[in-house]
C-alpha cells in the first residue's frame, strides 16, 4: 500500500477509535507528535488506538518502546504499520 | 451476564471454585485455571461442566510470563473474549522475616504478585477491545493489617491492592474496572487441618464468631463482575465477618 493512501486511512482510524467528532483528517499533521501535543490526546488513548491498530492491520506494538517509536508521528506510524503488517 | 468468559486463576479449589461456581451459575463460560493439581482439576471439571453450563480447566503456572500468556491466548482463540478476570491463585510460604528463606520470599512475590501483573497485562487488549471489562483481585487481611509470619504475603497482597487502585485509574475509561475482595478466614480445605489451638485464636479476634464460607466470599465477586457495580472501582470489600 502507498504510504499516503496508508496515512488517510490511519487518520480515519485515529477520529474513529478515539472518538475525535471535532477533528477534520487534515487537522492531522503528518509530521507532528500523535500524542501529549496537537490533538491533545493522553497515554491513555494510546491504548484504545493500540488495540484498533493491532486489530485492523495484525500488527503487534508489544510495549512502550515500540509504542515511542512507532507514534512519534503519523507519518512514522504509516512506516511501522508497512514494516510489520500481515 | 451471557455470552461473557471469566478466567478464574486457581479456580479448581477452595474460594477458587466456588467463585467459578457462582459464575457458572449466572451462565458465564468460565476457565478455572490450576498449577499442577490435576486430580482436583478433573472432580472441578466434573463437578461444574454440566447440563447447559460451560466450565473448562486450563494448565498453567501464573508465575510464568509465557504460560499466562499461552493460557489467555488459547482462551481467545476459543471464544473470541475474556470479560472477567478473578485473580485468585495463591501461596504462602509463612515465616518470620528474620529467619526466612530467600526463596520463601521471592516465590510468594513471583505468584501472588507477578502472577497478577501477568494476567491482567494479558486481558487488557481484549477488555480495551470489548469495551467492557472486570478484572477482581482476591487480596487478604494481611494485605490490610500485617500479621506476623507473613511478611511476604501481606507485601505481596498489599502490592496487589495498590495495583487494583492504579490499574483502575488506567483503564476505568473503557468500560473496565478493577476491584478487590480480602476474605478473611474461610472454611477449606486448609482450615480443616488446623488446630484447635490456631482455631481458638483466629475465632476470638472474628467478632461474627464463625470462620466464613467459600460462597460468601463468591458472591461479592459475583457482585463486582455484575454490570450493576459498573461505577465501583479501585475498591476492595472485605468478607470477613469484622476482623478488620
Amino acid at each position: 500500500m502507498e504510504k499516503e493512501t496508508l496515512i488517510e486511512e490511519l487518520k480515519a482510524l485515529i477520529i474513529k477509535s478515539l472518538k475525535l467528532e471535532d477533528v477534520l483528517p487534515s487537522d492531522i499533521d503528518p509530521a507532528a507528535p500523535l500524542f501529549g501535543s496537537g490533538l491533545g490526546l493522553d497515554s491513555i488513548d494510546a491504548l484504545e488506538l493500540v488495540v484498533a491498530l493491532e486489530k485492523t492491520y495484525g500488527i503487534r506494538i508489544p510495549d512502550e518502546d515500540v509504542g515511542k517509536e512507532a507514534f512519534a508521528s503519523l507519518s512514522a506510524l504509516a512506516g511501522y504499520v508497512i514494516k510489520n503488517k500481515k | 451476564m451471557p455470552d461473557r468468559v471469566a478466567l478464574v486463576t486457581g479456580g479448581t479449589k477452595g474460594i477458587g471454585k466456588a467463585i467459578a461456581r457462582s459464575l457458572v451459575s449466572k451462565g458465564i463460560r468460565v476457565f478455572m485455571n490450576y498449577a499442577s493439581d490435576d486430580k482436583s482439576a478433573e472432580e472441578a471439571l466434573n463437578e461444574l461442566n454440566t447440563g447447559g453450563n460451560y466450565a473448562r480447566t486450563i494448565k498453567a503456572d501464573v508465575s510464568d510470563q509465557q504460560q499466562v500468556n499461552e493460557m489467555i491466548d488459547g482462551i481467545v482463540r476459543e471464544t473470541g473474549r475474556i470479560d472477567i478476570l478473578v485473580n485468585n491463585a495463591g501461596i504462602i510460604k509463612d515465616g518470620l522475616l528474620m529467619l526466612m528463606p530467600d526463596s520463601n520470599w521471592h516465590r510468594v512475590i513471583e505468584v501472588n504478585l507477578n502472577g497478577v501483573y501477568y494476567t491482567s497485562r494479558a486481558v487488557l487488549r481484549t477488555m480495551i477491545g470489548s469495551r467492557w471489562g472486570r478484572i477482581i483481585n482476591i487480596i487478604s487481611p494481611s494485605a490490610l493489617l500485617g500479621r506476623a509470619g507473613q511478611t511476604n504475603y501481606s507485601a505481596a497482597k498489599g502490592g496487589v491492592l495498590s495495583f487494583t487502585k492504579s490499574l483502575a485509574r488506567e483503564s476505568a475509561r473503557f468500560g473496565i474496572t478493577v476491584n478487590a475482595v480480602s476474605p478473611g478466614v474461610i472454611a477449606t480445605g486448609l482450615t480443616r487441618y488446623m488446630d484447635e489451638r490456631v482455631k481458638t485464636e483466629f475465632l476470638s479476634m472474628i467478632p461474627a464468631g464463625r470462620f466464613g464460607t467459600p460462597e460468601e466470599v463468591a458472591h461479592a465477586v459475583l457482585f463486582l463482575a455484575s454490570d450493576e457495580a459498573a461505577y465501583i472501582t479501585g475498591e476492595y470489600i472485605s468478607v470477613d465477618g469484622g476482623l478488620t
